[in-house]
């Protein structure tokens, strides 16, 4: 967007990217200039002025303070004029006069050549740390905790750093942030919670984040702004946003579910809002004041809670493009209790065996589950949580109805098999928002997660589809045994995922394996050994986490849920079902077939293409199953072999014994 | 009800038609000024009289926004003659209304007394303060009743904006303001139209809807230039905003007032009223796809909030702190959205501009303005006239008249047997300019190129018992009172400078003091933030400029000229004095002792310097040294 622009620095041509602030580019040219107020993590201020340079405009001379002067046109820069010189001068003796025994302040006045001053001013402060006025603090509030508890007060010479009504607010969270990017020391940290081993630690790495947070958000992911909203247009750019149960990936309605139609027409507040006072992350959303207009509060002015991704992103997999229902469906599953994505999928799977002809209105007790029809998905939401006849069929989720409908309703083989195939479930759990049909890792990630097919374990869709960091099958089938574990790891602390991968840090794409992003997995590593003083690293990580996720996996065997067999995804999940589904992305999958299955789908019936994909797909997925279970340290039917068990020292006897009944039974 | 455009001339023949049905009109002036010396008591209990009389159906009384000549106050005139009464009291009304209207005799004792012969003028048009005026922004100052829109539309008003909205493109407004040269009147003297345009170019840029925002808070010391225009012609700002918004694509317009302004903040709020009533603001103004509508926000009186980039922070709830202007707030504005600022004063123009023509508005004032904004100083100009000067008040005059043809033709000169010494023009920020500069052109360029600047257009004038280096002191202390603090040049050297003044003031002044004034002034003028560090050094580099003398006498001598700063001068008692003893009475600390019919001594030891002395002598016998 932005172009190259020419500018020539103390006699010196370079090429700037337009918009660039000019401190940055004479940093660049590795210029030395004092600064103050200036902080590589905030917001860029102007105000000690330390940082002037003469520019030259079309024949005109100024002075302009650097550090938020945006490079803009053809200018040159005198870093070093009598001007600058002379300017810098007055400057450093204005702050070695008023504070004479900071350090900070002195070396400020050195670059700026002044050692000792020449008229000693009205108002001197001999402390040390004092404070310099150059409003880290107050910014590091706003842009690291989105906080407002400091600010100036006082006009002129009587400017000063406060909290609202000089008193100490009681809404400052403590996150130390102030302190943190104070260059006095005038801010002063008192560590009175928890009794952390070593604060600081913890600190420097906490602060990163927050810099990134302040300072990259708004380019990544927006968490700020809209929460994890953000994903709907990203998987909708993908083709990998869930549309009518999962048959396709985009389309052209998005627009009014996406995040700028939250950001622009719903989401209120705009305040910070985390899980805890003190994320600078703060991603929860959510819409005042909003008119519900059906069920028991219709009419009423209620606030809903979201909609964040998978709601949103559920409701277009029910082929709603309406955000005013997808936040009344919000809204009345959290009042009833439901979760959101279980009651999506399933009443997706409710609607598209509707519209295939297996059930009829004397099934769903007169309602037209039509994809689309957000009338008949509140209805059926009220009628649940009243416990009224089909609804609570479908409350029971889509294993359940499957196996009742293939039970009451006269089916065909090839019926009973088509809902097979659609019902987005794992283990009786439904499959949360993601297409996965293109995407290797994120089929077995969802398949192969112990506790059903969340994305809580397995989220490998973006590295794999967005990012593209797993291009070779090894990548992939690494990454199945990595990042469950990983991901496990967070339950084992209690800690928050999100500031792991919803905000990068900016030259992530430089390091090793960006998939892992590393610098911020070393950053949890250091937050446990701030805590706890027990250094951590990669292999301590996965051997902690293996330890539970093995027992997890014996606890869903005990459950008689933790075989191969029941590591199967749908094939809706795999690739295309139907014809239609085919036809709709049929460029990608015959160059497929022809590239990689060696099958010339040139003038062949679309049901024979169906079928060789269908047959390399699923043998793709049986064989990725074999390689990422020998690398669990499991058997070939999915289950921890004996000499996991004692690797790990979890060969406790109760354990012992479900393995051994398991292999007694065969 | 809703009017259409057609409907406006109907109204002004409408309104037009029952003016003219009355004998006569009382214009009761009530601006500020007026009011606070009687002018609502005035209004009312001539209402009562003509009541009583029952004559209220032949005479109309009015109350009109400020008439201009202050120092006249209360002030009525009686139209369509123009007769002008001045310092009317309550007691007066009965003659007036017995007298002139009833029997036709104009009441002598009322009317204003010319300086030059002595002779009583009766009508506005013979008196010198308003025969060199001539009124664009100030056009129906006096004559239409603030509080009523139909007087408004009577006198032509929204003529403008029907225009516009029918007969022309935004384009076509943005070159017509570009074309007539106007520059803002708000101190920084940038062209208008060009500024509506970048606004435009702005908003086709970033695809945001843009803002439209008067500039109401005027805080110079002394002047009162937008305050009398809003309580005199709300409307006519109101009409010149939504010709702005209307050419660059606003629905919505801001008004930032500051608080002490109560008058004119009921009146303007009234007019948004009435505007809105009849189809003027709102949805579809005059029957047209144009909306618009204009939102008043309440400032809490911080002279840097009158800045642009602080003013809108204010607006938005935030800190009233200026940030840098490298990229302007037509692109990045109120709520980060492009946003046109205008003072009060050019957008009074606004309507007269379109209504009239930008030849005609570019063929008044100085300088050629043809193609190119910035080649001289086209229209008229408001000035507040106050300080040592005989008819303080409100003119408005064409740009380029000299400095004394405003404060001797106009003003009347300095009152008393003093003389003029110097006349500080442009605000706080602005500089002292001394007699010998009496005859340059009142232009932005000349003034800037003078030392000082246009400004708002306070217009303070000094006699010779003003010390110039207390002047300084003076303005750069309220500098500091009124600096947010946010840079360091601002910050620090307006109290760097402060010290200095005060210590050159009580003789502690020494030699290296005036060049260090004038670097300092200088170091912040060059690299402070905003416009209000950017011109504070100006008090003192144009006073050093012109009245170095002043400076080396407090310095050298450790003596103050002009017999001000009280710990440089001594009093004394000449042998003038008849021994009347009034002095030795009214002394507050007993420091003047003497026997009835003697001299009197005044002991400098106990003498505080306050003055009394020399104000109640008879004949001038005291000294100040």
């Amino acid at each position: 967007m932005s172009g190259k622009i020419d500018v020539t620095i103390n006699n010196k041509k370079v090429s700037i990217k337009e918009d660039t602030w000019l401190l940055t580019a004479l940093e660049a040219e590795n210029i030395k200039i004092p600064v103050l107020c200036h902080h590589k993590d905030l917001t860029p201020d102007g105000s000690c002025r330390l940082c002037m340079v003469e520019i030259e405009e079309r024949g005109k001379r100024k002075m302009v303070t650097s550090c938020n002067y945006p490079v803009r046109s053809e200018i040159k820069v005198f870093t070093d004029s009598d001007p600058v010189k002379k300017h810098r001068k007055q400057l450093g003796e204005f702050y070695l006069g008023r504070y004479p025994n900071v350090p900070i302040i002195k070396k400020v006045a050195g670059m700026c050549g002044v050692t000792k001053i020449e008229r000693k001013p009205y108002l001197v402060d001999e402390n040390s740390s004092a404070c310099v006025l150059c409003g880290h603090c107050i910014r590091a509030c706003r842009e690291f905790a989105q906080e407002k508890i400091l600010s100036f007060a006082g006009r002129g010479i009587k400017r000063h750093v406060a909290m609202p009504f000089e008193k100490v607010d009681p809404h400052c969270i403590g996150c130390t942030s102030c302190a943190y990017v104070c260059p006095t020391g005038a801010i002063q940290i008192v560590d009175d919670l928890n009794n952390p081993l070593d604060p600081q630690l913890i600190r420097d790495h906490g602060m990163k984040v927050n810099a990134e947070m302040a300072t990259l958000d708004d380019q990544q992911c927006r968490m700020r702004k809209v929460g994890t909203a953000n994903i709907v247009d990203v998987m909708d750019n993908y083709d990998l946003l869930p549309i009518n149960n999962y048959q396709y990936g985009t389309h052209e309605e998005v627009w009014k579910i996406d995040s700028w139609m939250l950001q622009r027409k719903y989401f209120t507040q705009g305040l910070p809002d985390g899980c805890w006072k003190g994320c600078s992350m703060a991603c929860a959303k959510t819409i005042d004041n909003f008119e519900l207009k059906t069920g028991p509060y219709k009419g009423q002015k209620v606030t809903v809670d979201g909609p964040e991704y998978e709601t949103a992103a559920g409701g277009s997999n029910m082929g709603l493009f309406d955000m005013d229902a997808i936040a009344e469906f919000n809204f009345y599953c959290d009042t009833y209790g439901i979760d959101t994505i279980s009651a999506a999928t399933t009443i997706a799977f409710v609607m598209e065996a509707f519209e295939a002809g297996i059930i009829d209105t004397s099934v769903t007790n007169g309602l037209e589950m039509c994809f689309g029809r957000s009338d008949s998905v509140l209805e059926l939401l009220h009628r649940m949580s009243r416990g009224e006849g089909f609804a609570v069929d479908v409350g029971k989720g889509i294993r359940w109805l499957k196996n009742q409908w293939n039970k009451t309703l006269n089916l065909t083989d090839d019926q009973k098999a088509f809902l097979q195939d659609i019902g987005m479930e794992v283990k009786g759990l439904e499959v949360s928002e993601y297409v996965s049909k293109e995407s290797l890792a994120q089929q077995l990630g969802y398949g192969m997660a112990v506790k059903g097919p969340q994305h809580d374990e397995a989220w490998l869709i973006f590295m794999d589809m967005v990012n593209n960091e797993l291009p070779t099958y090894e990548d992939k089938a690494e990454a199945l045994y990595y990042f469950p574990l990983w991901r496990t790891w967070f339950g084992l602390y209690g800690l928050c995922k999100l500031c792991w991968n919803d905000v990068t840090p900016a030259d992530n794409k430089m390091s090793a394996e960006p998939q892992k992003i590393p610098d911020h997995v070393h950053n949890y590593f250091k937050f446990v050994e701030g805590m706890t003083g027990r250094k951590l690293d990669e292999a301590g990580m996965l051997e902690e986490s293996a330890r539970v996720h093995n027992f997890q996996r014996l606890m869903c065997l005990m459950l008689g849920k933790g075989r191969r067999n029941d590591d199967y995804m749908p094939f809706r999940g795999i690739g295309p079902v139907t014809v239609k589904e085919y036809e709709s992305r049929s460029d990608r999958y015959d160059k497929q077939l022809k590239e990689i299955v060696g099958f010339d789908p040139e003038g062949k019936p679309v049901e024979e293409k169906l079928a060789r994909l269908r047959e390399y797909r699923e043998e793709q997925y049986d064989k990725t199953l074999d390689v990422v279970y020998r690398r669990r340290g499991w058997d070939n039917n999915g289950v921890p072999t004996m000499e996991r068990l004692r690797e790990l020292e979890i060969d406790l006897p109760e354990i012992v014994a479900i393995l051994e009944e398991y292999q007694k039974s065969g | 009800m809703k009017i259409t455009v057609k409907d406006l001339s109907t109204i002004a023949a409408k309104k037009n038609n029952e003016l003219n049905t009355y004998k006569a009109m009382l214009m009761v002036c009530t601006g500020t000024g007026c009011v606070s010396a009687g002018g609502f008591v005035i209004r009312d209990e001539l209402n009562k009289i003509l009541e009583q009389k029952g004559l209220d159906k032949e005479y109309l009384v009015v109350g009109t926004g400020c008439n201009g000549f202050c120092a006249v106050g209360p002030i009525i005139v009686v139209q369509p003659d123009g007769i002008f009464y001045q310092k009317v009291s309550k007691d007066d009304l009965e003659a007036i209304v017995n007298d002139h209207l009833i029997q036709g005799k104009i009441v002598d004792n009322l009317l204003h007394h010319g300086k030059a012969d002595d002779s009583a003028k009766k009508t506005m048009k013979e008196i010198e303060f308003f025969s060199k005026q001539e009124l664009i922004a100030l056009r129906n100052k006096g004559i239409i009743d603030p509080e009523n829109i139909e007087h408004y539309i009577a006198h032509d008003g929204y003529a403008a904006i029907g225009k516009v909205l029918t007969d022309m493109q935004p384009k076509d407004v943005v070159q017509e303001v570009i074309d007539s040269g106007i520059r803002g009147r708000g101190g920084g003297g940038f062209p208008a139209g060009i500024k509506w345009q970048s606004a435009v170019k702005a908003v086709q840029k970033r695809g945001m809807p843009p803002y439209v925002v008067c500039n109401a808070d005027e805080g110079d010391p002394g002047a009162f230039m937008d305050r009398s225009i809003i309580e005199a012609d709300p409307h006519a700002v109101l009409e010149g905003m939504m010709i702005g918004a209307y050419a660059i694509g606003a629905s919505e317009g801001y008004i930032y007032i500051r608080k002490e302004y109560p008058l004119a903040m009921i009146r303007l709020e009234k007019a948004i009223g009435q505007a809105r009533e009849k189809g003027l603001l709102g949805k579809n103004i005059l029957g047209t796809d144009f909306c618009f509508d204009i939102h008043i926000h309440r400032g809490a009186g911080a002279f840097v909030c009158g800045e642009s980039s602080a003013l809108m922070k204010s607006m938005a709830g935030k800190v009233g702190e200026p940030r840098a202007k490298y990229v302007r707030s037509v692109e990045y504005g109120f709520r980060d959205a492009p946003t046109v600022l205008n003072n009060v004063e050019t957008w009074a123009n606004i309507p007269m501009i379109l209504r009239k023509g930008a030849n005609w508005f570019a063929s008044i004032g100085s300088g050629d303005v043809t193609g190119n904004p910035w080649g001289g100083s086209s229209g008229t100009k408001v000035f507040s006239l106050v300080g040592d000067i005989n008819n303080t008040g409100l003119v408005e005059v064409p740009m380029g008249v000299t400095l004394r043809e405003i404060v001797e033709d106009i003003g009347g000169g300095v009152p008393g047997n003093r003389s003029f010494k110097a006349v500080q023009t442009g605000g706080p920020s602005g500089g002292c300019l001394p007699a010998e500069k009496l005859d340059m052109p009142v232009d932005f360029d000349s003034l800037t190129e003078a030392g000082s600047m246009m400004g708002s257009g306070g217009m303070i004038v000094m006699d010779d018992k003003t010390c110039m280096v207390d002047v300084a002191k003076y303005f750069t202390e309220f500098l500091a009172n009124e600096s947010c603090g946010k840079c360091t040049p601002c910050r620090e050297g307006l109290q760097t400078l402060r010290e200095t003044l005060q210590n050159i003031c009580d003789g502690n002044g020494c030699e290296s003091d005036v060049k260090y004034l004038e670097e300092l002034a200088t170091f912040i003028n060059e690299t402070s933030l905003c416009q209000l560090g950017g011109t504070a050094g100006n008090p003192v580099l144009s006073t050093i400029l012109y009245f170095r003398d002043e400076y080396q006498a407090h310095i050298q001598d450790k003596c103050c000229p002009a017999g001000y700063c009280k710990l440089l001068v001594t009093y004394s008692i000449s042998e003038n004095c008849i021994g009347c003893t009034v002095c030795a009475k009214k002394c507050p600390v007993n420091a003047i002792t003497g026997d009835r019919k003697a001299m009197h001594v005044i002991d400098s030891e106990t003498c505080i310097k306050c003055g009394i002395c020399v104000e109640v002598c008879p004949v001038d016998a005291v000294e100040v040294k």
